[in-house]
Order: C-alpha cells, then structure tokens, then sequence
C-alpha cells in the first residue's frame, strides 16, 4: 500500500490484514555533503519502493520521515516516536524505519520500531544490470527480515 | 566488462552486497530462481504491447522467475513499471507464465516458497497457496486463481501481454 487514495480505499477494508508501516527516514541538507545525502534518500526510496510492492498486501508504505541534519537525534526520536504511535493506536503491529543515515545507530536503541540500515549504494553510474542484481538483492534482504518478524 | 568504466568498480560492488545489511541478514532463501530479462532488450513488437521476456531455450517444467519492464502512461508521465512472471512448460510442452501478483491483497508469490508446501506458489503476506496452473487453494486467503499472461513466441523468443483473470475456481 502507498499513500494513495486508491490504496488507502483498500486499506480502510482490509484494515485486518495491513499490519506492518515502512517508513523511510530521509535526511536533508543544503550544507555538506549535499549530492550524497541525496543519493540516500534516493537509494532508500527505491529500495523501499520495490519492498512495498513485493508485499504490497501487508505492507503499508508511508510517506517519508524527513529531518534536516541539524536537527538533534532527541528530536527526531521524539517526532518519530510519535508517528509510530499514530500508527500501532491504529493497528499497525510492525514498524520498520528504512535509512541509509548511520546516525540513526546511534539512537536505535531509543526507537520504539525496528530500524533496518541499508549501506547507501551510488547507483547513478551503474549498469543496469548490477543495478536492477543491486536492488533486487538488498530488497530481498529486507523482505526475509520482514518474513522473520511476521513468523 | 573493463572496471574502470564505471565509477563502481568490481570490488566495491563485492564490498557493498557482501558487507552491507549483512550484518542482519535472515537466513537466504526465497527467489529461487530470479532471471532477469535483460539481453534481449526489453525491445517491444512494433504495433503490438508485448515484450521480450524470455528465450525459450530457457525455459523449463519448474516455473522461473522472469522480470521485466513495460511502459505505462499516466495521465501525465510515462514511466517503466517493473513486472515479473513465473514461466514453465506444462505437461504438454505448452508455455504457461502466470502473474505473481496474490489475487488477495496483492503481494508477490513464489514458487515453493514455504517448505510446507512444496510444488506450490506461497504468498507469504498471509500465506496464500496456489497450484502450479494458478488455481487457488481452497482455505487459503485468495479466492480467485492466478491471472495468466496473453504471450507468444517468435524466433525463440517468448513475448508477453497483458495478465488476464482467470475468473473463479
Ligand atoms: S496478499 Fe497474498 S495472501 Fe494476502
């Protein structure tokens, strides 16, 4: 599912079966390092964007957390932590952020989900096959961790 | 495939798959047998809505996992939606590629996806079965078998079309 009308409609009827939020955590920044912050979030929005339509019928994707850099880690926890508990009072039992961001190791502990990092991978001057093996490969990894937390 | 072509060579594509989200990797399984549908470049018939997918040559009595792409227009933007499809030979010798998207909510099946059920597609959203042919399993969430491809062959090459339903099992 997607935030789409379309997909929320078929989410307000099959609310039983749509347990699990995917959030991505995508930093900003017009500062430093801006082209590979960036390339983050990009590769995170890919890679969960294949995820979600893996698992499209459990798995409801949500529109991303974005922060600055500047923002503190307290901050960002406190915003997140209620975001998820928007979610879980409204039935969602799995809540997995997806970053690239190695800040977020820091707080993990903090965090009432379950973060999954992902190395951020440059795709944009890669073939298409290693990029398409790439994508395919770092998905299926976060799927089977999915499939371990339903189980 | 010279290295220094792309910015990422060899061994930083080795370092990025081998360490990365290893660290918490589950168990490997699940996409078997995943084909990608690249060399013979996704060219489309002219006039018509298929796409290469697969040489024939290829393709066995155990279904395989196909991937491609096809063009869909929005109102306002083209882009290129990935698809996939599961294709074998039947008893026959006849071609069946079946879509892998659960008649249920959506989720992508795989073939002998769940140890349990062997010879079957496993949805593992909220563990869908069906057949090989597509048909459901009764008792299980779907209720509808798995829509099948419109597809040809031509020159050894496998063309695919629109997944049709099937209708009720
Ligand atoms: S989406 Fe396949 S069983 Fe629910």
């Amino acid at each position: 599912m997607k935030w789409t009308a379309k997909d929320v409609e078929v989410y307000l009827q099959e609310k039983e079966y749509i347990d699990t939020a995917v959030i991505p955590l995508i930093p900003l920044t017009l500062e430093k390092n801006v082209k590979s912050i960036a390339s983050m979030g990009e590769f995170v929005q890919i890679i969960v964007g294949e995820l979600e339509r893996q698992f499209k019928g459990r798995v409801f994707l949500l529109p991303p957390f974005t922060y600055f850099t500047s923002e503190s880690m307290e901050e960002k926890i406190k915003r997140i932590a209620d975001w998820t508990s928007q979610l879980t009072a409204n039935g969602m039992k799995h809540i997995f952020y997806v970053t690239s961001d190695t800040e977020w190791k820091a707080g993990e502990a903090s965090l009432p989900g379950t973060l999954l990092w992902l190395p951020s991978i440059p795709l944009e001057h890669m073939d298409e096959k290693y990029k398409q093996q790439i994508v395919m490969d770092q998905t299926s990894q976060l799927m089977n961790l999915l499939i371990s937390k339903w189980s | 495939m010279s290295e220094n072509k792309h910015r990422v060579s060899r061994r930083q594509f080795l370092n990025y798959t081998l360490t990365g989200v290893g660290g918490f990797m589950a168990a490997g399984m699940l996409m078997p047998m995943v084909r990608f549908a690249l060399d013979p470049i996704l060219k489309e018939e002219a006039g018509t809505e298929m796409v290469a997918v697969a040489q024939v040559k290829d393709i066995t009595t155990e279904p395989q996992r196909f991937d491609f792409k096809v063009k869909v227009k929005d109102a306002w933007y083209e882009s290129e939606e990935p698809k996939s499809a599961w294709v074998y030979k039947d008893d026959k010798g006849e071609i069946v590629a079946l879509s892998p998207v659960c008649k249920h909510l959506g989720c992508t099946v795989n073939w002998n996806g769940d140890k349990g059920n062997p010879n079957r597609f496993f949805c593992p959203c909220h563990y869908g079965l069906y057949e090989k042919d597509g048909t459901n399993v009764p008792g299980t969430p779907p209720i509808y078998p798995l829509d099948r491809y419109e597809l040809k062959v031509k020159d050894g090459t496998l063309y695919l079309g629109k997944a049709k339903p099937r209708g009720e099992a």
